[in-house]
């Protein structure tokens, strides 16, 4: 385990390869999302102006408002927040694939795992960039299919197996944990105990995510310092 | 209702839909090329880099499925390529439902109600995509900068040690917190997630004993399917 730790952390000298990676991760992943960008904008306005079914800005700013008002703060925090997990490449990517607490993260944290990288570590990096595009091309692969089929599907699964998807995301969430509380379970213990006392007993304003990834973070940091042998 | 679902399943909307899932679809190969570039020269063997893509692409099953859950049933609102571009694809299922259900109250109506008109369909896809963009806007214009901040605060501690514990940290407190949101829901939710935490925890443990690579591959997979399998038991 030592010997992984060093290899990780080790500044190699191949970093200028890596300044490359990053110039061309940089540049594909700026043109992919504002490629796409354009073209969510595109899509209503050819709605509003082209097939004639504006209804009227009113509406529109008021449902903005209100979506806003509930995602906006996830919509600037995710990105920092998820940034020293999935890197520079896995921000780009994640944030394009979508879902990405129930499967990018996930997938990452499996991938890195799978190789013995620790995240937050250039190898980490590359094992989460991986495990995500993976992770994306597959997800294309299901639900394309999916799609064109699925009301069909559905209606042929029988009752008891369509009930189990409701846990799909328990299961996702409970192996994951299991995962980190195995290799860290000092850290296990605080963030498990720090999130329920979080969802069961702090005022509604305080029950996010946010508060709990701070609360974790600091623990786990002085922790840490103070009990390096179980760091 | 009727004249609604011909436009939503227009071909245009079509056209568009495929456009952003052949982008989503490029960058991940773009990414996957680089990264396995990058992975190289980092000193990483050829099996760990298909060791990390086989387990990235199975860890994806067991979500994938969850995920088609939530967009089929938000097929009948939205219509097929909507539903595919915004739910399957870059946003994610639960929160873009929430903002199909805002942008159709916005203008006054419920989601797949019979006055559902085109304008709501409308306001749907104007609330659903200009949400989307203001999230990937912040991505698009401050991953850079937050890649430059990270170097000065690695260079500052002199190694990348403290950036482990932070986001070790980071990652453990998302899933508890995401885990036991999950949890509070009911006991066998409960139970599901602890039937595949453990499981985790066993396969973690055997697989780092006798060193089964293949066994941490499917790792997730494995505990997912326990979790639902003990779930179903005890339903």
């Amino acid at each position: 385990m030592e010997g992984v730790k060093k290899e990780d952390t080790t500044i190699l000298p191949s970093s200028e390869n890596m300044e490359f990676y990053y110039k061309r991760a940089h540049f594909w992943g700026r043109t992919s999302i504002w490629i796409v960008i354009i073209l969510s904008l595109l899509l209503p306005l050819y709605l509003s102006f082209i097939l004639g079914y504006h209804p009227g800005w009113k509406p529109i700013i008021a449902g903005y408002l209100a979506y806003a008002a509930l995602m906006g703060l996830a919509w600037t925090m995710e990105p920092v927040m998820y940034y020293p997990t999935l890197g520079t490449s896995g921000t780009y990517l994640a944030f394009l694939t979508g879902n990405i607490s129930n499967m990018c993260l996930p997938s990452a944290a499996a991938a890195q795992n799978s190789v013995g990288a620790e995240p937050g570590t250039k190898k980490g990096e590359i094992a989460a960039t991986l495990g995500i595009g993976a992770a994306s091309l597959v997800n294309i692969a299901i639900l394309l299919p999916i799609i064109f089929l699925g009301s069909y599907l559905l209606s042929i699964l029988p009752e008891t197996i369509y009930k189990m998807f409701e846990f799909i995301l328990p299961a996702i969430f409970g192996g994951i944990v299991g995962q980190f509380a195995i290799k860290k379970p000092l850290f296990g213990v605080v963030g498990i105990v720090t999130a329920l006392s979080i969802h069961l007993l702090a005022p509604a304003a305080l029950q996010n995510i946010f508060v709990s990834l701070l609360v974790t973070i600091t623990l786990c940091v002085y922790l840490n310092s103070k009990l390096p042998q179980n760091g | 209702m009727q004249q609604v679902m011909e436009i939503a399943n227009s071909n245009v909307i079509w056209l568009f839909a495929s456009l952003v899932i052949t982008m989503v679809f490029i960058q991940g190969v773009i990414f996957i090329k680089l990264a396995t570039n990058a992975g190289k020269s980092l000193g990483m063997t050829n099996s760990e880099v298909s060791s990390a893509l086989k387990t990235g692409a199975i860890s994806s099953i067991g979500p994938s499925l969850g995920i088609m859950v939530v967009a089929i049933s938000l097929i009948t609102f939205l219509g097929d390529p909507l539903t595919l571009m915004r739910i399957g694809i870059i946003g994610s299922a639960p929160i873009e439902a929430l903002g199909a259900s805002l942008g159709a109250n916005a203008y006054g109506v419920d989601l797949g109600a019979e006055n559902f008109s085109p304008q709501a369909l409308t306001t749907v896809v104007w609330v659903l995509c200009l949400g989307g963009a203001g999230g990937l806007f912040v991505v698009a214009t401050f991953t850079k900068s937050m890649g430059k901040m990270e170097k000065k605060i690695i260079a500052k501690k002199g190694d990348g040690k403290i950036m482990i514990v932070v986001t070790t940290a980071a990652m453990i407190g998302a899933f508890s917190f995401l885990a036991s949101g999950e949890m509070i829901k009911g006991s066998i939710h409960t139970m599901v997630g602890f039937a595949s935490g453990i499981t985790m925890m066993g396969i973690v443990l055997i697989s780092n004993k006798f060193q089964i690579r293949w066994l941490k591959e499917w790792s997730l997979g494995l505990a997912i399917v326990s979790g639902l399998f003990f779930g179903y038991i005890i339903i």
